[in-house]
């Protein structure tokens, strides 16, 4: 269904319209080389990123989830990424409990003029879902999925 | 029946299930934690679990949780993009299948499924062909539980319905006499010994459960419709939490879904358990909702179960008094307590 | 003057004023209690108080909003109804509370897992021990070790909020350390030993969602998220993924909200340690926001809040 082949990881991106996605885009005009196993979507803001968005992309098939969104205090709507921080921080420390390794969700800021920060974000982000190789997902942990 | 008997000592069955396996698809009450017991697929080593009803009725081998209907794929024209195919594939799967260590009441809730899926106007193509290749081995029960009402619906822990081959416990083992030609092939593996001197004590075993018969229900279907449009439901949902525990823990329930899961240009057409206590069970398309909360569709549950299902079905009751319904509801609801109000309310 | 005296004086001066009062009774065996919806002098005589009466009544209040009813709390069970107030899911008006001071209910899955409990014909309890008698014989055990896993680190035995107030106020009598134990246990495992528990131990939901229900912070009930067809949510497939989505969804939107009453373990007829997956985020809440919810009616749940400067939170340095 990804359509991916080889050696890419299907990592997904979830990034502000009004920030991170300008940053991507600075960071491509700029022809900055970058990994391409990033699918990106584009959301308003990152406080719109139900932490369950994440843990639906895991349980799709992603190996890597990134959010990215505006620095703390430059919010296009004030406070959304505020609130998304506290989530945000909430869910990296709960997902390693349920078995998703450490690494794989990762969120951070980066601003429409900031092409090679995200050159860096994403390369580190990659290089990061590539050293973890593929996610384990249920059912394939130890053979249990398939008797109750 | 008992001249054919045969006795099956306690140490001989997991060999017998072995041996079975090779034929069949094996299922048999393992313990899967120090509280639950579920029918699993036999694997040598497992703990089985034969002296005590098991958390959940072997139904889901019949009728299980999930079930893939068809699948089907999309297919593009890419000289015309409005063009698009579908290609169906049709799975049914009905592989020889033993369910050993049934109780009474699972056996006898396989008789609402026939009435539903196999023997009446409409039959399921699914329901039928498993049912078909599928064997019963129950072992009467000896030790009826407090939640335990067999004898109130039409059955009781030594009633042999719906069973193939019967098993009744006695010192070292089981008395084993078939009920049915299915069951009574089981009885060639080497596993089964001459059983003649068992025989008394397997009838004496038998005559020794006792278990009063606690409810009156005699013109319940009545009582009940009459109570239909009354202030009563009210009080006795009160407590439900309308959670579906007790449908999915119950022999007779088998109300469910289908749904199309499509991802991309693949899906499958499944279908699922599903709950008349939940909001959506009768959520119509049009956003209304005929059970919009737990007091209609508490009394669904029980008017299904002991109205419209016998005037449906020649009077059999959408129960087997089996009890899992009590021990698995988080407020302890007791259908018991509800059926005796309603005679006393009707 | 015993608790159960007081509660049924109390029962009795409030019961004109209120549509119900949701108490407890003994259910279809000596071992179990039942929810006991009292409208009158005969329902106030069926009320029994001991620790078999697990159920958090608080459950029931969100959905009775606008009308006046009384209810029986516990300790723990009083924190989630400060929680609703904080979220103005139920009005302080509408319902009178009457507190039980509270040692500890029992864990009818830790009875179960060591005795037969299928003909239990009586059960007492006394001094610090309980007592069952079956058909096979009687069984005396200290009671504390079929105590309910929260009351073994209880800090608030005496209802937070009440109107009445049933038994003396008892001061917290357990460790307190001893709060995360279970989330500690998993956390010694390393990341792949923990897929293959929740594998093992989610594999057998059943999707009835009984935790969901008997949640008191579930407040959406029949319009759940995991009910969705669009945003599609969850299939209705009954597989893992499915599963453990779900548990994860219920956590999350309980995160910060949760108080920690166990409904949703004890709930479960799979018995499956799923209050673990809640109580880890409680965890992560109280270390990160040092808050713990249902406490205080004036607090805001961490997560619908914010500070500029999060002195707690380290990001990740690219």
């Amino acid at each position: 269904m990804s359509g991916v082949e080889g050696k890419e990881l299907r990592v997904v991106g979830f990034l502000c319209n009004w920030c991170s996605y300008g940053g991507a885009d600075t960071a491509g005009v700029s022809r900055f080389k970058q990994p391409t196993d990033l699918r990106i979507i584009r959301v308003p803001c990152s406080g719109r990123v139900d932490p369950l968005l994440v843990v639906k992309a895991f349980m799709s098939g992603a190996d890597g989830v990134l959010v990215s969104g505006c620095h703390p205090r430059d919010c296009h709507y004030a406070e959304g990424n505020f609130y998304a921080r506290r989530r945000l921080e909430v869910l990296k420390r709960f997902l390693p409990f349920m078995g998703v390794e450490p690494g794989r969700f990762e969120y951070t800021w980066v601003s429409a003029s900031e092409g090679a920060r995200w050159q860096k974000v994403v390369t580190n982000f990659t290089e990061q879902i590539h050293n973890l190789g593929p996610l384990h997902h249920f059912g394939e942990g130890d053979g249990s999925g398939g008797d109750r | 029946m008992s001249n054919k008997g045969r006795f099956l000592a306690t140490d001989k069955i997991p060999g017998l299930l072995k041996r079975l396996g090779g034929t069949y698809r094996v299922f048999a009450p393992v313990k899967v934690s120090d509280t639950v017991i579920l029918f699993h697929e036999f694997k040598e080593g497992a703990q089985l679990a034969l002296n005590k009803q098991a958390t959940l009725p072997p139904k889901e081998i019949l009728f299980p949780q999930t079930e893939c209907l068809l699948s089907y794929t999309y297919h593009k024209d890419p000289e015309n993009l409005e063009k698009s195919e579908v290609q169906v594939e049709e799975t049914l799967e009905a592989l020889p299948t033993i369910i050993f260590g049934a109780r009474p009441c699972d056996a006898r809730g396989l008789m609402v499924f026939d009435a539903v899926f196999n023997d009446g106007q409409w039959r399921d193509p699914y329901y039928k062909a498993r049912r078909k290749a599928t064997t019963i081995v129950t072992i009467l029960c000896t030790q009826p539980e407090n939640t335990c009402f067999c004898t109130s619906v039409g059955g009781g822990p030594t009633n042999t319905e719906g069973s193939d081959l019967v098993l009744t416990p006695v010192t070292g083992g089981y008395f084993a006499e078939p009920a049915t030609e299915k069951g009574g092939a089981l009885l060639q593996d080497e596993a089964f010994a001459l059983g003649h001197n068992k025989a008394d004590e397997a009838r004496e075993e038998r005559e020794k459960v006792s278990l009063e018969s606690e409810l009156e229900l005699d013109g319940i279907a009545q009582c009940l419709l009459e109570l239909f449009s009354t202030d009563f439901w009210k009080q006795v949902s009160a407590k439900c939490i309308s959670c579906g525990a007790c449908t999915y823990v119950c022999p007779t329930c088998y109300c469910f879904n289908i749904t199309d899961e499509t991802a991309g240009v693949k899906g499958e057409r499944i279908r699922t358990w599903d709950s008349c206590m939940f909001y959506q069970y009768t959520l119509e398309a049009s956003g209304h909702n005929p059970r919009p909360t737990k007091v209609e569709r508490y009394r669904n549950r029980i008017g299904h179960k002991f109205s419209y299902h016998p005037t449906n079905y020649e009077g059999m009751f959408g129960c087997t008094g089996c009890g899992r319904c009590i021990k698995a509801c988080p407020v302890s609801l007791d259908i018991r307590q509800v059926l005796r109000e309603v005679k006393v309310h009707g | 003057m015993e608790a159960i005296g007081k509660l049924r004086e109390d029962i009795q001066k409030e019961l004109e004023d209120v549509e119900f009062i949701i108490g407890w009774e003994q259910g279809f065996d000596a071992l179990h209690a039942t929810p006991l919806f009292i409208r009158s002098q005969e329902d106030i005589d069926r009320l029994i108080w001991n620790p078999l009466c697990v159920h958090n009544l608080a459950s029931y209040l969100p959905q009775l909003k606008g009308r006046k009813v009384g209810v029986l709390l516990k300790g723990c069970d009083s924190r989630s109804v400060i929680q609703l107030l904080q979220e103005g899911l139920i009005q302080r008006e509408e319902i009178v509370i009457f507190g039980i001071s509270c040692p500890g209910v029992v864990d009818l899955s830790k009875i179960r897992a060591r005795m037969n409990v299928s003909q239990v014909k009586r059960v007492s309890f006394a001094e610090g021990n309980v007592t069952i008698e079956t058909p096979q014989g009687r069984e005396e055990f200290p009671l504390d070790e079929v105590l309910a896993t929260k009351c073994l680190s209880c800090q608030y035995p005496t209802p937070l909020i009440y109107d009445h107030l049933a038994g003396e106020a008892l001061s917290p009598q357990r460790p307190a350390d001893l709060l995360y134990k279970e989330v500690e246990e998993i956390e010694k495992l390393d990341v792949k030993e923990r897929l293959a528990h929740w594998e093992r131990e989610l594999n057998r939901c059943i999707r009835c969602y009984a935790c969901r229900n008997a949640c008191p912070l579930c407040v959406c009930q029949d319009y759940c998220a995991a009910d969705s067809r669009n945003p599609h949510w969850l299939s209705q497939r009954a597989g893992i993924g499915e599963k453990v989505m779900w548990h994860i969804m219920h956590a999350l939107h309980v995160a910060g909200r949760c108080t920690d009453c166990g409904e949703c373990e004890r709930a479960c007829p799979m018995d499956i340690p799923i209050q673990r997956i809640r109580k880890k985020i409680n965890k992560e809440i109280k270390a990160l926001f040092d808050y713990e919810a249902g406490v205080n009616t004036e607090d805001t749940p961490p997560l619908y809040t914010f500070q500029m400067e999060e002195s707690t939170i380290r990001e990740k340095d690219w």
